[in-house]
């Protein structure tokens, strides 16, 4: 049995060995250092990936299209482990998601530039136009107001801005193919439907001077009809403009629409 | 910082199984036994094998951070199920020899992170120059270097990658053992083969093969040439032949490090066994044979962070054939899943099909 004892031994020096230091995190060097992150917005209906004119059927039985959706995302913050935020100048910080702009794959990116190099936890924003941008008025909107009025992303400068625009058919047990207008956003400055949200990380987001992070977010925008609150198009939720007992259900349940799948890091 | 978690993991892991089989063939040694006890004997180390992979997945799970949702990497499919694992090292006997093996899987996996979204069918080609060649009566070395030729379709247009694969060498310790004759205590020169033979591998997989991270993100990071880590091995493979037909058990243990990406593949765990029948004949034996095998993986790490839904067994069973005619060894099999659960089910292993061809070593 003498050689079952050196194999042994082999065997444990062997396994000892292989077992490496972790020479990272910690110790790099992210002082000064900037990197890009790219931030995917990828439409879902339940765990299906969102297609246009594909049918979907709620739960009470009631069918719908959609053959536009757009929705304003603002205000993007990373949070790191230590609850520290990136930095990222306001003016640029707002974005219109359009399914009809998305890739291939149905993912719509927005790429930020020169983030503090981080290791990052949580990630931070906005549904719609907070009321501190719109109160800035019309000059101060920049390049954003064109933008958005480009889009159809807008009442009049007086109402404001459409936060989502969700435009389509509908089926219920009173009607085939009737209109279907989901407008919501705030009214002037007397209703605020802003909504902010901040997801964890399935795993840390490590920004870096030469890799590409990447943030997979998820919508589900089934979730906007039936969130926390479930609403019918017969009750009305089948016309939603600037009504201030709609608009705020409307909001508070696409705020719910939110998930991030994974993270990448190059 | 060393990561205790890991070095625990491994040691309970692999002692576990060590002491096992040492324990068991010391027991072996001592008793004279039949058939019947080897039997009962397979049985025990086939449970402790569970009871050690059970362990390991403990741990790892007891580490896994919270996260919500799946994410699409997958595991270390291509070094491990191509170049070794359930595909096992040599022949159904342990020749010893020098040869060339075929090997074709294909795997279909989703392309994308959605229930709806298109899949991409992949082919795993592997060709590989195998040897098992003796240093000494008990002492073998077992070399596998693969060349793989990967390609797969996706709906974007097909991706091709080829080069050298990872180098897998193990040393592999025999212990054969011998009935007792009648009567007596001491076990004499002219012994009898009591047909029973235990080998105890260690070995080493070396990143001959390139590491292309930026596949990582793709559809499944199992679609490499090589790991781009030095893994380690460590298998006890047990054989029985009677006149007519024989068996032949191996567990295999492969503890994964981190590549230079800071990625590292999930441990693993082989299993097979295969029983075969001999037909001889006037100057050549056809062996067929009924198998099944398994691989279990753990998950992948990056970063030293686990990463969900990437870890998965599979449970094939296979149906083969060697053919040994003069000096060379001729073999076939064809291998299918019979239970799976890849990555989240995002990974669905469909076929393999095996063929070699040894000249035997005099």
């Amino acid at each position: 049995m003498k050689l079952n004892h050196i194999f042994s031994t082999i065997a444990l020096t062997l396994i000892l060995t292989s077992c490496s230091t972790d020479d990272d995190s910690t110790g790099d060097q992210l002082e000064g250092q900037q990197g890009d992150i790219t931030i995917k917005f990828d439409n879902a209906v339940g765990s299906n990936d969102f297609l246009f004119n594909n049918t979907y059927s709620l739960s009470n039985g009631d069918t719908f299209q959609v053959q536009t959706l757009k929705y304003i995302i603002s205000n993007i913050v990373l949070l790191d482990e230590n609850g520290n935020e990136s930095t990222i100048p306001a003016i640029d910080n707002i974005f219109i998601v359009d399914e009809s702009q998305a890739n291939n794959a149905g993912e719509f990116n927005i790429t930020l530039n020169d983030i503090d190099a981080g290791n990052y936890t949580q990630i931070k924003f906005g549904i719609g136009v907070d009321q501190d941008r719109y109160t800035l008025g019309a000059a101060g909107q920049g390049n954003f107001l064109q933008q958005a009025d480009d889009a159809g992303m807008m009442w009049s400068w007086a109402t404001g801005y459409k936060f989502i625009r969700l435009d389509g058919t509908y089926t219920d047990s009173n009607a085939a193919d009737q209109a279907l207008n989901i407008h919501m956003g705030s009214v002037g400055t007397s209703l605020d439907n802003y909504r902010e949200i901040t997801l964890d990380l399935p795993n840390t987001s490590r920004v870096r001077e030469n890799s590409i992070a990447e943030i997979h977010v998820i919508a589900d925008i089934m979730k906007i009809f039936e969130g926390s609150t479930t609403v019918s198009f017969a009750d009305g939720y089948n016309q939603v403009h600037t009504n201030e007992v709609e608009t705020p259900i409307i909001a508070q349940n696409f705020s719910e629409s939110f998930s991030v799948h994974h993270v990448h890091n190059n | 910082m060393i990561n205790f978690q890991n070095i625990k993991t491994h040691l309970i892991c692999s002692i576990a199984f060590l002491l096992w089989s040492l324990n068991y063939s010391q027991n072996l040694n001592q008793n004279d036994i039949d058939f019947q006890d080897s039997k009962l004997i397979l049985n025990d180390l086939q449970e402790s094998f569970q009871s050690d992979r059970e362990e390991c997945h403990l741990n790892s799970f007891t580490r896994t951070v919270k996260i919500d949702s799946p994410s699409k990497l997958l595991c270390d499919l291509c070094s491990c199920t191509t170049s070794s694992g359930s595909s096992g090292f040599g022949t159904l006997q342990n020749l010893n020899f020098v040869g060339i093996r075929f090997i074709y899987q294909n795997f279909e996996s989703k392309d994308g992170i959605f229930n709806n979204s298109p899949s991409s069918e992949e082919q795993f080609y592997t060709y590989q120059a195998w040897a098992n060649i003796p240093i000494s009566k008990k002492i073998a070395l077992n070399a596998v270097i693969p060349y793989q030729d990967l390609s797969r379709k996706r709906v974007n247009g097909n991706e091709n990658i080829n080069g050298v694969g990872d180098i897998t060498i193990i040393g592999w310790y025999k212990h054969v053992l011998y009935k007792r004759p009648e009567g007596y205590n001491v076990v004499f020169e002219n012994k009898d083969p009591s047909g029973h033979q235990f080998q105890y591998g260690l070995g080493i997989k070396l990143p001959t093969g390139k590491f292309e991270e930026q596949l990582v993100d793709r559809v499944n990071p199992g679609f490499q040439v090589g790991t781009g880590s030095t893994d380690f091995l460590i298998s006890v493979m047990h054989n029985y032949s009677a006149k007519k037909w024989g068996i032949k058990t191996q567990g295999t243990y492969y503890l994964k490090s981190e590549n230079k990406n800071e990625y590292r593949f999930g441990n693993q765990l082989s299993a097979s066994s295969n029983v075969f029948y001999n037909i001889a004949f006037a100057k050549a034996s056809l062996n067929p044979y009924l198998g099944i095998s398994t691989d279990l993986y753990g998950s992948i790490r990056q970063f030293d962070e686990e990463i969900k839904d990437t870890d998965g067994y599979v449970f094939n069973g296979t149906l083969g054939a060697e053919f040994n005619f003069d000096r060379f060894n001729l073999g076939a099999s064809y291998t299918l899943p019979v239970a799976q659960e890849l990555f989240a089910g995002n990974v669905e292993s469909q076929q393999r099909v095996s063929i070699y061809l040894n000249v035997l070593w005099q």
